[in-house]
């Protein structure tokens, strides 16, 4: 029996004998209904030029203001570095590195791994630390929150509302978009293939030397 | 063709990472494509969640009682628990905004402990359910983990949007608990094994 024309749920730990599907089509766990394999088109560069469009746009999304209000006459802008730094210094370390990982640290190591994973496979360099990059990109997925803190962003504007007008800033438009791009990213990523691309880039360079 | 048992039972172990299958049959302990190491399942995956569980648990207790935040306004502070910023926000007319809060800071925490809490009795104890029902109640406690950092965001964005003279935002000690209690359900749900509630059926 050949173990590579199978594979196994990662949810149920069902045995599954598959037949290579074709573009568009699904894989689903027959037993528990995951969903295991989506081949799509071009998925190498669309995921080479999704990260390189994200790694752009984290820059304006990051250094731009995002919301600025006025009161008083006076006005103040919020960055997301800013809030971080306004919890730094009133004790609340813990809070703000919570806040600094999940929403700056978490989204920009896996916008330029998966620029770096994508280039490399797209390029065919092999390069000996692609299986720890899909191995770190694998376990970061679920840390990245740029769409839990945009959702934060629009309940503290109906808060602030009330006490004085708001504007909003060019950041927020980037930030949008890189809510997008990152998005479609994870559900574009197809690991089944990256693996089978690295596994034979390693063997490829093996026997070249 | 369909197989219809585990595949540790036919001999073979799934590679967490990479999902590279593996004879298990010379005691392998690294993954031949990636290089990680192997397990059938999850490591002491009960003894982790319980562990990382109780302390979101006794965690959960300071995040409901101290205040959230505290708006100072000229010389009178003012503090918020959890509950008090939705009473407010619903007192004042914004219902949709008020429910959102309390569904992500509210409603998903505690109803994560508990799930969590469920599917650990479950396969301590070998209940036979439906093993489907309750992997399709683990992935919508994993999902909505995330979604209870909506509290902990808003904050950092008060903080910093409202410190004038006359008018300011502070965290309170809750803030750190409830990061605390996401954290740690979070880390749980991330070392519950799903598989561990199939191989408890029999087949």
């Amino acid at each position: 029996m050949n173990s590579t024309s199978y594979v196994a749920c990662p949810e149920c730990d069902l045995l599954i004998n598959y037949a290579q599907p074709k573009v568009g089509e699904k894989i689903h766990c027959p037993r528990c209904d995951v969903l295991l394999l989506k081949p799509s088109k071009q998925t190498i560069e669309r995921t080479f030029a999704l990260s390189f469009a994200g790694f752009i746009l984290f820059f304006p999304a990051n250094f731009l203001p995002l919301v600025s209000i006025s009161l008083f006459g006076n006005a103040n802008s919020d960055i997301i570095m800013s809030g971080v730094l306004a919890l730094f210094t009133k004790t609340m370390w813990p809070v703000a590195i919570v806040v600094f990982l999940t929403s700056i640290v978490f989204p920009f190591a896996q916008i330029s791994l998966s620029l770096l994973i994508s280039g490399h496979l797209y390029f065919n360099q092999p390069n000996r630390y692609l299986i720890c990059w899909m191995r770190w990109i694998h376990h970061l997925n679920e840390w990245v929150m740029l769409e839990v803190y945009m959702l934060s962003i629009i309940v503290a504007c109906v808060k602030l509302m009330a006490i004085s007008p708001l504007k909003f800033g060019w950041g927020l438009y980037a930030f949008v978009a890189l809510i997008f791009i990152t998005t479609l990213l994870i559900s574009n990523r197809d690991n089944h293939l990256f693996w089978q691309r690295i596994e034979q880039l390693c063997k490829d360079n093996n026997h070249a030397n | 063709m369909q197989t219809k048992t585990n595949a540790l039972k036919q001999g073979f172990i799934r590679c967490h990472n990479c999902g590279y299958l593996t004879k298990a049959l010379h005691q392998l302990l690294a993954c031949p494509r990636c290089d990680s190491h192997l397990h059938a399942r999850r490591p002491q995956s009960l003894e982790r969640t319980t562990a990382l569980l109780l302390s979101s648990l006794f965690m959960y207790i300071p995040a409901n009682i101290f205040p959230i935040m505290t708006v100072n306004q000229f010389g009178t502070g003012d503090t918020h628990t959890i509950a008090g910023g939705i009473i407010e926000l619903i007192d004042t007319g914004m219902i949709p905004i008020g429910l959102l809060v309390f569904v992500a800071s509210i409603l998903v925490p505690s109803l994560k402990l508990l799930g969590i809490g469920l599917l650990l009795i479950c396969v301590h104890f070998r209940w036979k359910i439906n093993p489907r029902r309750w992997t399709s109640l683990y992935r919508i406690i994993a999902f909505i983990g995330r979604w209870s950092m909506l509290d902990i965001f808003m904050i950092s964005i008060l903080v910093d949007l409202v410190h004038f003279n006359g008018v300011q935002i502070i965290a309170g000690p809750a803030a750190i608990a409830f990061s605390a209690v996401v954290i740690l359900t979070m880390f749980a749900a991330e070392n519950f094994d799903p598989r561990l509630l199939w191989d408890n059926q029999p087949s």
